[in-house]
């Protein structure tokens, strides 16, 4: 786990702290169509993928990857860039 | 195999005062996981315990087993906010809910286990014309359901709850409130207590540290689970996970219109009475709904945490901002201390409500989606599921709560906030 | 008066009340103290049994003496007596008694023992109905009284960081800062008390050759001049993600709280470990208490907990403490060890004791204690088969079960405890690599090792960090030997007995209690604590959670480190609401926000109202009593002649780039790329699943530059919401996105004057452009040398201009209007004109009307490929029941039509067509007019349906109308 935990590290910004983005939704599916998009989400207790705003900084969109089981975060990359 | 639980009253707390030990027997008696039910259910929260309690009081079901995980009652049921009310305002939800208040009103002798069923009120609060408008709306849906709603203006609310009136100023001033009289309080970890208790002398099987881990299928059809304590066959499952409703559309492959969520609620230190009623104070600034337990602590709870998490802690911000709208709310209250906290997973839905539907197999029920107003319908959602369950049909009660609604557009959305449990 | 002499106490002499009386203390006493000087024993009485309590502990684990501070309006309950501070002229009182606490007339509840037991009320009570019990039993419940008002301010709060966080100043924790400090790290230590030491306070020390105290001394000056920062009366609380929350609580009461939100590196928690007792019958009776506490009174105040003492417990500690209270003049009597075997350790001390005449007693143990209101005499019983009961009397039990861990903040964030069979503890296990127990917390009881480990830990912590400083050795220190405890949890007794043996003293649970848990199938810790209540109390089972588990594990025959406790959860001390609220209360509750007209407004007779977080106009004064009046008044005015209005919360996105055009497209209904310059088109958004998010005037300033406006309040939302769309799917366009909200205040123009007045105040250079401007163009000059833009649209359906200005003109461009003859006009009156014309805000678009449903068919029709139309074909939204837009009038063309109000067939009809949106009382049309939904299939015009409003008890008939009330083909507003 990383030094402290749940902060997120904005491209931009750098790691900040959780209170500075706000979560949207998690991330529909590669390839979903409108309904599946729009409705369905991905429930895994390992691994989550969401989108999130940082608000109270640069406002940039993210695409996180983490554990809601234990809250470590994997992954930050901007949205429309993840791999 | 020990016996039953002795029928509860006060002569029978006298009698246990000069009885010998073993007078008071264990609640729901420990049972070995049998080899195959007509019906198992998974999860021993309120929905499953209730599930199983009716269908074996109401449709004789003979062999039923509740499979829970943990321990009974260890979810939402054991740690919640205690409200029970039926002021909702869309027809789909609001006679099913009053569904819920009749049973809570009876609870008590029918499981002949005390759950404090408090008609104490819940009184929702209006900042403004427009929300009085909103409140209105809901209120005059209620009455024409036949439920009892009263709408406040401010000088009624003041009077009503003496609490509120104010040593100066608000920030937001308070406008006016709808009232549900009928509605408050059921003490909760005793609705798990008193439906394992009454399920149980009906010959349910509670197993607990029993965690099912995959469902068994043959040609299209469900035909047991499989479990950390072996397989079971089974002719019916119903899930009834609650926080991990989503878990189970990944194990059964079907995708749901679910995202788990956290919530916190805490209380604070017993003082006297200073709460009469439950007080709903639901704004875009801020958030808390609040009342106080019969031990004299104040209960308060706000909104989700705002993203999916599964640890049952929650974030600190989130506290302070449920605290910040209840000092506002009450600042008599400044002084007085939280003590407990606790925090759990919620199975949101994209539009509110919650689901009781067959997901994938005609034999497979799903009975979760309860947001974070899965406790006070607790005795409704076990009838019409036990309902559904057992017949085979959904009841009317239930008959909007389809899994397929989202597709078709008809939706249940009390907010109108959309495909979005948490608000941007 | 004998003046006492302590750690904490001056000879300053301060007066206080206690339960009417008046008691002098000296300075630094906290209100036990100074009652137990003055050899007060009583100081409340319990919960449940209304039994006589005194004070048990020192600190904030103090189960019993709570008192209320204060008088009413503004008490503060359940204020700890040990904590509490004694200040001149407090007044203190105790809880939980009627009318006295010597004579309280519930004490008949003890009588009920047995029939009272945990959970009874689950079996009871519910005939007739809860109900019926439920305002007695709530009276009786709850320790202190509810406050009237609360007398306090918002707590300071302070933002700190830091290398290395050290909770607890006591031996561990200060040879912990130190260590770290050396190293060069930013150090804070958080010690809850007033004053460093911990239990050095009274401990026979010595540590680097000094005295305890002495090194105590030494230790914070050095810790000064490192620049470290010691904060007192300070508990670590809680926190997350990070962030560690202290809560400074001087005094003991909330009057001047701080706040501390600290972000460290790294955590060393050094918080010591909590005294417990054992369960003996009548354990609870006043004068038994914690053999800690008696110290601390001591050697902290210079109080005598009594003349006479017994001593129990299980571990060698016993010795040296009977050692410091005898030798401060107490007599001590007996020591009850449970132990059968003297350890090496303290054979010399046991020696010395008995030749000063205590009784030192091994194998035995405390039955019973016998003294309602004060013990008067033990009864000890042997725990072997051979030996007799003796009765020894005394005026002060002293008891002491061992240590447990505050383990609190090590169980946050994926921290562990384990079982360490050796001091029959729950200790801190695995925890998170940026936190470290030391000390009591960590299971080490005998200081050498404590310093050595806990100065250890810290130098690692800092060296990890960076900060390399050389640290040197360890202090070196000696005092109380390690205790060599032996679990014991309760004395031998008969089950009836039982029922006396109390295991959480504040909410009345004893041993009886676990045990019927366990009959009645609660077999888990979790569920016996919410059965019996054990530890829920506000001393958050400190001395009574472990010692309920144990015994739980002994009455089932299962190990300690199986049977578990029940989990802990912040905060790990309990906190005011008035400090977790923070800064944001009263007024500051949420920012307010204010246009660049508020000042004027207020000086005019404005009433404002709340709109999210903004103070907008409501109605003027000038123009009526209240809303309805004022609101009617300035709608005709508006109408006849003209007015200006306040617009500047509305939203404002500028949209700009290369791709501005297209990217518009996709996010609206309608399409903006077919736009001219100059030229603005109302447009709507669609949230995802096909519902109207929002609707606003796009205006095109350029080729590649849009200012899409908003409704008041979304604008933050709406970015959001195209900030999203351009990172998923534009992410390689150029789109740029502005929130312009703030920099361009917005003054509406309004009515048949309205052009007229505009070219007298804009003055020549805008003339021709404001004859030339037609409906939905704008124009871009100045005024007064500052950027103005004008455009002509209408929410008024009467002739009106836009004004976008910014903050330099905003209030002399609004001033020169009212000068020059258009008064002012607030929100009620824009709601009336509004809903005449059919316009829609929030009310309409409440998220649960697709565009067809609003009338927008049109426009779906376009068939511009955007947001949220994939699935507005669902089959549900076409269904003939699904409600749509409409007006409506009463049919007797005078009824009040109320909004909320649900719309039937008939009178008697339960079954909703829809409901009233919005009503208001229109002076155009003189009668009351709507927007409601109604099922498409009873929408038709002309149709007579019924809007109950049973809420306030009316029927009125109305009539389905066009929504646009006044002016249907909009001929006003295109003069």
């Amino acid at each position: 786990m990383n030094a402290v935990m749940m902060r997120l590290t904005c491209p931009f910004c750098g790691a900040r702290e959780l209170n500075e983005f706000q979560f949207h939704k998690t991330a529909p599916e590669p390839g979903a169509n409108p309904f599946a998009s729009v409705y369905e989400r991905v429930n895994r207790t390992d691994i989550s993928q969401e989108y999130w705003q940082h608000v109270q900084g640069c406002r940039a969109w993210l695409y996180v990857s983490r554990n809601p089981s234990t809250g470590e975060v994997y992954q930050v990359n901007l949205l429309g860039t993840q791999p | 195999m020990s016996g039953r639980s002795p029928r509860y009253s006060a002569w029978s707390l006298l009698r246990g005062r000069f009885s010998g030990p073993g007078f008071w027997r264990p609640l729901w008696s420990g049972r070995q996981l049998q080899k195959a039910y007509d019906v198992v259910v998974v999860g021993a929260g309120g929905h499953g315990l209730a599930t199983a309690y009716h269908l074996a009081r109401d449709h004789g079901i003979q062999r039923i087993a509740v499979l829970e995980k943990r321990l009974v009652g260890y979810g939402n049921v054991g740690r919640n906010t205690t409200i029970v009310r039926s002021n909702y305002l869309l027809p789909e939800n609001h006679y099913f809910y009053e569904d819920a208040l009749r049973r809570w009103e009876t609870l008590s002798r029918d499981l002949n286990y005390n759950v404090m069923y408090s008609p104490r009120g819940v009184l929702d609060l209006a900042l403004s014309d427009g929300e009085m408008v909103s409140l209105a709306r809901r209120g005059n849906a209620m009455r024409l359901a036949g439920i009892d709603a009263e709408l406040m203006d401010r000088a009624g609310v003041m009077k009503f709850a003496r609490e509120l009136v104010p040593a100066g100023t608000r920030r937001f001033d308070i406008v006016g409130g709808l009232l549900q009289q009928r509605s408050g309080t059921v003490r909760h970890d005793a609705v798990a207590w008193g439906y394992a208790r009454a399920a149980s002398a009906l010959g349910v099987d509670i197993i607990e540290d029993c965690e099912v881990t995959g469902l068994v299928t043959t040609g299209g059809v469900a035909t047991g689970v499989e479990t950390s304590q072996g397989s079971v066959a089974a002719g019916r499952v119903v899930f009834a996970v609650a926080g991990h409703t989503g878990a189970i559309g990944t194990m059964l492959g079907v995708p749901l219109p679910v995202e788990t969520h956290l919530l916190q609620a805490m209380v604070t230190e017993p003082i006297k009475p200073l709460i009469n009623s439950v007080l709903i104070y639901v704004h875009p600034h801020g958030e808390v709904y609040t009342l106080q337990s019969d031990r004299g602590g104040v209960v308060m709870g706000g909104f989700l945490d705002g993203f999916p998490s599964y640890t049952r802690e929650g974030r600190w911000s989130r506290l302070e901002d449920v605290v910040q709208s209840a000092v506002a709310l009450l600042p008599q209250i400044a002084g007085l201390r939280i003590l407990r906290h606790w925090a759990g997973t919620n199975d949101m839905t994209m539009d509110g409500s919650f689901i009781i539907d067959r997901i994938r197999y005609d034999n497979v029920f799903l009975n979760g989606g309860w947001c974070y107003g899965g406790f006070k319908s607790i005795p409704a959602s076990g009838a019409a599921c036990a309902q559904f369950v057992a017949t085979g049909t959904a009841p009317d009660l239930i008959r909007a709560h389809t899994l397929s609604r989202f597709a078709s557009g008809h939706l249940l959305d009390e907010r109108g906030g959309g495909p979005f449990p948490v608000r941007l | 008066m004998i003046l006492r002499r302590g750690h904490r106490v001056t000879t300053q002499s301060v007066s206080f009340q206690f339960d009417g009386r008046e008691y002098t203390a000296q300075a630094g006493d906290t209100v036990a103290s100074a009652l137990l000087a003055h050899g007060v024993r009583l100081f409340g009485r319990s919960v449940k049994y209304r039994r006589p309590r005194g004070v048990f502990a020192a600190g904030p684990e103090e189960p019993n003496a709570l008192l209320t501070v204060g008088t009413q309006p503004c008490v503060i309950p359940n204020v700890s007596a040990p904590q509490l501070a004694v200040t001149p002229q407090l007044i203190t009182r105790s809880q939980n008694r009627w009318p006295s606490l010597r004579v309280d007339l519930h004490a008949v509840l003890q009588a009920g023992g047995g029939f009272f037991g945990a959970g009874f009320y689950y079996k009871t009570f519910m005939w007739p109905s809860w109900r019926t019990y439920e305002t007695m039993i709530r009276h009786l419940a709850g320790l202190g009284e509810a406050p009237g008002a609360a007398d306090i301010a918002p707590p300071h709060v302070e933002h700190l960081s830091c290398d290395v966080l050290v909770g607890g100043a006591g031996a561990a924790g200060l040879a912990a800062a130190l260590a770290a400090a050396r190293a060069g790290a930013r150090v804070v230590v958080c010690e809850r008390e007033p004053q460093a030491g911990g239990e050095l306070d009274f401990e026979t020390a010595t540590i680097d050759e000094q005295s305890a105290t002495e090194w105590v001394r030494a230790s914070l000056a050095e810790l000064a001049r490192a620049g470290a920062r010691v904060l007192y009366h300070t508990a670590i609380v809680g926190g997350s993600d990070g962030l560690v929350i202290a809560h400074a609580e001087p005094g003991g009461i909330a009057k001047n709280n701080t706040v501390y939100r600290i972000r460290p590196q790294k955590f060393v928690m050094a918080m010591g470990a909590v005294e417990r007792g054992i369960a003996f019958a009548n354990n609870d009776r006043p004068g038994v208490m914690l053999l800690g506490a008696a110290e601390r009174y001591l050697a902290r105040y210079g109080v005598a907990v009594g003349k006479v003492l017994v001593l129990f417990g299980n571990h060698d500690r016993l010795y040296a403490s009977a050692m410091r209270l005898h030798a401060a003049g107490m007599r001590v009597r007996a020591i009850v060890d449970t132990r059968c075997d003297v350890s090496a350790a303290i054979f010399g001390l046991r020696a010395t004791l008995t030749g000063m005449g205590v009784e030192c007693m091994s194998g035995h143990a405390v039955a019973e204690v016998h003294g309602v209101y004060g013990i008067r005499r033990t009864r000890i019983m042997p725990l072997q088969a051979t030996g007799t009961e003796r009765f020894i009397e005394c005026d002060a039990l002293l008891v002491s079960g061992g240590w447990t861990p505050m383990l609190q903040a090590a169980l946050h964030d994926g921290g562990q405890r384990e079982f360490a069979a050796k001091v029959s503890e729950f200790v801190a296990s695995v925890q998170p690599e940026w936190r470290t127990a030391v000390g009591a917390c960590a299971g080490t009881f005998e200081l050498g090792a404590i310093l050595t480990e806990s100065f250890r830990a810290a130098a690692q912590f800092a060296h990890s960090i960076g900060a390399m400083g050389v640290v040197g050795r360890a202090p070196v220190g000696r005092g109380d030997t390690a205790p060599q405890l032996q679990a014991f949890w309760r004395s031998p007794c008969t089950r009836a007995h039982e029922k006396t043996q109390f295991v959480d003293l504040q909410n009345d649970v004893t041993v009886a209690d676990l045990r019927l848990a366990l009959s009645e199938g609660f077999v888990d810790i979790e569920h016996i604590k919410r059965y019996t209540t054990l530890g829920i109390g506000t001393e958050q089972g400190r001395t009574g959670g472990l010692l309920g588990a144990a015994i739980v594990a002994e009455l089932k025959g299962e190990a300690l480190s199986r049977v578990g406790v029940s989990r802990t959860r912040p905060p790990y001390q309990p906190m005011t609401l008035g400090s977790l609220a923070g800064l944001n209360q009263g007024d500051a509750l949420r920012v307010t926000r204010r246009t660049p007209l508020h000042a004027w407004n207020q000086a005019h007779g404005a009433v404002f109202e709340p709109a999210e977080y903004w103070l907008r106009t409501r109605y003027y004064r000038a123009n009526g009593t209240d809303a309805f009046t004022a609101g009617i008044q300035e709608a005709t005015r508006v109408r006849t002649h003209g007015g200006i209005l306040d617009g500047s919360t509305l939203g404002k996105i500028e949209v700009a780039g290369a791709d501005a055009a297209a990217f518009l497209d996709r996010l609206y209904l309608t399409k903006a790329s077919t736009m001219k310059v100059g030229r603005s088109k109302y447009m709507v958004n669609l949230r995802e699943d096909g519902m109207v998010l929002d609707d606003g005037i796009v205006l095109r300033l350029a080729p590649n530059r849009f200012l899409a406006t908003t409704g008041s309040g979304h604008a933050e939302h709406m970015l959001s919401h195209f900030e999203h769309y351009r990172a998923l799917e534009w992410s390689h366009r150029q789109v740029a996105l502005t929130n312009l909200t703030e920099a361009w205040a917005v003054i509406v123009v309004a009515g048949p004057k309205s052009r007229a007045t505009l070219m007298n105040v804009l003055g020549e250079p805008w003339h021709a452009r404001l004859s030339g401007l037609t409906h939905m163009e704008f124009s871009e000059s100045c005024w007064q040398e500052q950027a103005l833009r004008v455009l002509r649209a209408s929410f008024s359906g009467e002739l009106a201009f836009e004004l976008h200005c910014q903050h330099g003109i905003a209030v002399p461009l609004w001033e020169a209007l009212v000068a020059a003859g258009l008064p002012p006009y607030g929100l009620e009156a824009l709601d009336i004109l509004r809903v005449e014309k059919g316009y829609l805000v929030a009310s309409e678009m409440n998220g649960e009307a697709t565009p067809q449903d609003l009338g927008m068919d049109g426009l779906v029709n376009l068939g511009n490929e955007c947001v949220g139309r994939a699935l507005l074909g669902r089959p549900a939204f076409v269904e003939p029941q699904r409600p749509r837009l409409v007006g409506l009038r009463a049919r007797d063309g005078k009824s009040v039509i109320q909004g909320g109000a649900q719309i039937t067939l008939t009178a008697a009809d339960t079954h909703s067509l829809g409901h009233v949106s919005s009503s208001v009382y229109s002076p155009a049309l003189a009668q009351w007019i709507a927007l409601a939904f109604v099922a498409r299939d009873r929408a038709a015009t002309g149709t007579v349906l019924v809007a109950r409003d049973l809420l306030r008890g009316t029927d009125v008939d109305v009539v389905v109308t066009s929504p646009v009330h006044v002016d249907p083909s909009s001929e006003r507003m295109k003069v």
